[in-house]
Parts: C-alpha cells; sequence; structure tokens
C-alpha cells in the first residue's frame, strides 16, 4: 500500500468546523461524551460512496465562509447541508463524489437549506486516534475545533482507474421534514395532560442556543419538574429544564444529567434536526415499542 | 432486601435501563455495581454502552432481541450487592482565597467562619458514586448536610481546571476549564483525566475521596511537578 500523505490546509474557517467520526462507544464510563457527526445519515453517505469503512473520519462544516487547500490529488464527497460550493472557484454542480487534483482550493459558501456540510475523503482523515476516535472535543483532542492554519492529512493511495461507482448524487430531501420521532422517556409519565398535547400537537422552533452539545427550543412547557437525581442521558434525549425550557442533547452532551429525560429522539430524528437552523421548525411524533 | 430490585425500563428498542425508585446511598451503589459485575460477565458482547447515574444504570444493548430476553428474564435473575471498596483516595486541596473564590460568600451566608467551613469540607469522607459531567467529573457523596448549598443563579462562564467546589447536596472536583455553577472553595493540583492513558482515571466508583489541606507553596510545587494522588 502506496503511504505517501497530502494534506488539507484550511485558509479560512468559521466556528464549529471539526473532525468527526462514530464517536466514542465504551468510555461514557469515565464521563467520556460520546461524540461523532451530529448528522449521521450524512456522514455515513460520503464514506459509503467513497467505499471508505463507517468508522473513517469526516470534515463536518457548520458555517459558510470556509476554505481549504488539498495538497495532493484525492477522491473526496460531498453531503450534509446544500451549500453553494466550489472547486478553484468553479462551482460543483451537486454534492456527490469527486476527483481533486493537487493544490486545488474548495470553498464552501452559503447555506441554502440544511445546517452543516460534510466532507469525506478516500481512506478518511487521519487525525490522531484519541480514546478510539477521532472526533474532536475539548481536552480529549489536540484542540475542540479546527481553526485556520490547521493542517489535516490524508493517504493518498487513490485507486488507478475511476471507481466503479456510478457518480451517486446526494439528496437531501430527507431532512426537510418537520416531523421528528421520538420514544417517551422515563419521566414522561411526570408531565401533565397538557403537556403532553402540547408535545404531540404543537409546533416547536429552534432557538439560536444550539451546539454540539445541545438545541434549547424556543417554545416552553407549563411544566417545571422537579430537578432530579442526575442520571443517564444520550445524544437525542429531550430534558425538560428549568422554565419549562426543551433541550435536545447532541452528540457531545455530558453522558449523565439531573433534568427530567421526557423523550428519545431516535437516530434519525437526531440527523434531521442536525440540519435544521434557528428558527426553523419542528414538530414530534411518538412512537411505541 | 426486597426493595433494592430495580424495575427495567425499556426506553427504545435497545435502549433501557434498571432503575430504583430510591434515594441515592451507599446501599443502593452497592447494589448497582453487582448489576454491573453481572451484566458484564453474563451478557458479554450485547451490550454497546453501560452507564450509571445515582438510581438507575442505562444500558445499551446492541441488538432489540438482546434487550428483550434481558426484559423477559429479570424477575428471574438475582444479583449480590458488591462489597464497596475500602480504598480512600488523599486528594491535596489548597483552599486559599487565591483559589477557593467563594470561600467568603459561603461562609457568610452560612453564618460561619472560613476555617470552619474548610474544616467541614476537609474532614468529610466522600464515596464515587460516577462519572459524568465533564471526562473524569466524579459524582460524590457524602457532603454534610450544613454544607448543602443551592447553586449560583448565574453560573460563571469559567471555572479553572482542579476546582473543588460544592452545589446543591453534592461536592465535586472540575477536571477541566469549564462553565460552572458551584461555589469554588478551593483547587487541587492533581489531574483527574488523562486522554493518553487507559484507563484514563485513577479512581473507580465505590471508591472514597477525602480532601488534605495544602498551602499556597506546597500548591504551587504541585502544579509545577504534578503528583499521582494516593490512597490509604
Amino acid at each position: 500500500m502506496n503511504e505517501s500523505k497530502g494534506h488539507i490546509t484550511l485558509l479560512k474557517t468559521g466556528p464549529g468546523t471539526s473532525i468527526q467520526d462514530l464517536g466514542r462507544t465504551g468510555w461514557t464510563q469515565f464521563g467520556v461524551p460520546l461524540s461523532g457527526a451530529m448528522d449521521s445519515v450524512s456522514a455515513a453517505w460520503v464514506n459509503h460512496v467513497l467505499r471508505n469503512k463507517p468508522t473513517d473520519a469526516v470534515l463536518e462544516i457548520s458555517q459558510p465562509g470556509l476554505k481549504l487547500e488539498f495538497s495532493a490529488a484525492c477522491e473526496i464527497a460531498i453531503s450534509g447541508a446544500q451549500a453553494s460550493i466550489t472547486i478553484n472557484e468553479k462551482p460543483i454542480q451537486a454534492l456527490s463524489q469527486m476527483r481533486i487534483v493537487p493544490k486545488s482550493i474548495l470553498d464552501v459558501g452559503v447555506f441554502d437549506s440544511g445546517a452543516r456540510v460534510y466532507i469525506g475523503i478516500r481512506h478518511g482523515f487521519q487525525t490522531a486516534l484519541q480514546l478510539g476516535s477521532r472526533s474532536f472535543f475539548k481536552e480529549i483532542t489536540e484542540k475542540p475545533a479546527l481553526q485556520k492554519g490547521d493542517v489535516i492529512p490524508y493517504p493518498t493511495n487513490l485507486p488507478n482507474q475511476a471507481s466503479g461507482l456510478s457518480n451517486p448524487r446526494w439528496d437531501a430531501g430527507w431532512y426537510q421534514t418537520e416531523l421528528l420521532e421520538f420514544y417517551p422517556g422515563p419521566d414522561y409519565r411526570l408531565l401533565s395532560q397538557d403537556s403532553r398535547d402540547k408535545i404531540l400537537q404543537g409546533d416547536f422552533r429552534l432557538s439560536n442556543s444550539s451546539s454540539r452539545m445541545g438545541t434549547i427550543l424556543m417554545e416552553t412547557l407549563e411544566d417545571t419538574l422537579p430537578e432530579l437525581p442526575t442520571n443517564p442521558v444520550y445524544p437525542g434525549t429531550v430534558q425538560l429544564t428549568s422554565g419549562g425550557k426543551l433541550i435536545v442533547l447532541g452528540r457531545d452532551a455530558q453522558v449523565t444529567g439531573g433534568y427530567p429525560r421526557i423523550m428519545f429522539l431516535t437516530e434519525f430524528a437526531q440527523s434531521v434536526l442536525a440540519q435544521k437552523k434557528p428558527g426553523q421548525q419542528i414538530r414530534f411524533s411518538m412512537l411505541s415499542l | 432486601m426486597k426493595h433494592f430490585v430495580p424495575r427495567y425500563i425499556q426506553i427504545t428498542p435497545t435502549l433501557g435501563e434498571l432503575s430504583w425508585s430510591l434515594e441515592p446511598s451507599d446501599e443502593l451503589l452497592a447494589v448497582q455495581l453487582g448489576w454491573m459485575e453481572w451484566l458484564r460477565k453474563e451478557t458479554t458482547g450485547e451490550i454497546l454502552d453501560l452507564r450509571q447515574g445515582f438510581t438507575a444504570l442505562g444500558i445499551q444493548w446492541k441488538t432489540a432481541q438482546s434487550q428483550e430476553r434481558f426484559a423477559g428474564n429479570i424477575s428471574s435473575i438475582s444479583v449480590a450487592p458488591s462489597s464497596l471498596s475500602k480504598k480512600i483516595w488523599e486528594i491535596p486541596v489548597c483552599y486559599e482565597h487565591e483559589f477557593g473564590t467563594d470561600l467568603g460568600g459561603v461562609a457568610l451566608g452560612k453564618r460561619m467562619r472560613v476555617n470552619d467551613l474548610i474544616d467541614l469540607h476537609s474532614e468529610g469522607i466522600y464515596r464515587i458514586h460516577f462519572f459524568g459531567f465533564l471526562p473524569g467529573f466524579m459524582y460524590l457523596s457524602g457532603l454534610p448536610e450544613v454544607l448543602h448549598t443551592p447553586r449560583k443563579a448565574v453560573p460563571d462562564r469559567s471555572v479553572a481546571r482542579g476546582s473543588v467546589g460544592i452545589g446543591g447536596s453534592q461536592t465535586g472536583i472540575y477536571p477541566m476549564e469549564s462553565p460552572g455553577g458551584w461555589h469554588i472553595l478551593g483547587r487541587t493540583p492533581v489531574r483527574l483525566f488523562e486522554s493518553n492513558q487507559n484507563p484514563p482515571v485513577w479512581a473507580s466508583p465505590g471508591d472514597q475521596i477525602q480532601f488534605i489541606k495544602i498551602g499556597t507553596e506546597e500548591m504551587k510545587r504541585m502544579m509545577e511537578n504534578p503528583v499521582s494522588p494516593t490512597f490509604r
């Protein structure tokens, strides 16, 4: 296997750009958050079309205004948010798989729909593995997020021939839905009938307070349940916090929490939510076992 | 011991939890640790993630079938409580005002002398229940009731690594710089989390912690030449 390495250099980036993979399963007993791509559907797609391993690391971009340079030839795939992306100032027609020549510059401009762009590369980005994962997290990886000037290595052992796959195009239709499916959490039963009705029939919107740790919704519930003993929480757990605010935990959320755990979003619903911007509307739909 | 029999709640097809309608206690912790041991031994390869809270154990199964099987059998499973560890970790803490930024405020609120507050906090022996909140953060029980203090109404934007604080009925150490709502009484030079070690923490649930008062000089020395904590 050819061991030659290329690297991307970040010439410009907004906040919230990071390397992500499937996360750190198996370390939560030490208080380590799971981490991993917020939208696992989009991240899995780029690895799939590149014929990578599901565990290969991808680039997660959550703000427009990113510019990077590839040092060597590579094959990449792009998914997630529909954004204006150019390679050497030529707009790409659709998010999909493509060959990159050395010294190419990729620009990510405005996001037309969606909130997170994923860029995968053949064989994955090669930042350091920490506790079994390359996913960035403060004090576990060298940095909590990528900054201008950072360099990320990638292997350049490409196949000689173009991959046999017909070039699949990314379809962003799946995350246009407003409906998020959930299972009731252990504390759902503590809610009043009025609050349950509101969850099942009401419209909710994402507030500006949204990060990889969690998304706070704008609408509140009347119930302010008592704080409970600290118990396990997960990405997708919806907690009812003080003042009736709902917070949907993200991939970087802490592993335990003391607020009532009223809902658990499915992994698909978490991916849909990860592609919503502040102010966008969502509704909930309850699943039963 | 009948009241220590847990309920099993299935939350999603692959996630569930063993749950006890009891207050957190050493007895319950011993029962939880017994279940953790049992699950690790008897369900090899079937569990993706096992995590502990004060009154629940969260279990993420690899398949829905595994969860179904476990839920169906639970009434026939009997698990003996673990015996809790005898280890007491001695954690050096500098309670000088330079580090214990909220000592004055807490003492005033409790009409207590600062020295008495420090003595009360450092004389206690605290039990580690589990890790959460931040990597390497220990949830501890045993804070004397007189030190129970509501959290700050407005959390501090940045609490320094190693800060030792109290909040609600708990005390704990911030393993890394973080926002936080607890009242800070001192700081330890000991590192609580090393991401390049396995395990990344030195203590285990069930162990105990005691804070040992150190002066500013000793603190500075230990900050420059980090020490590993010792136990007795």
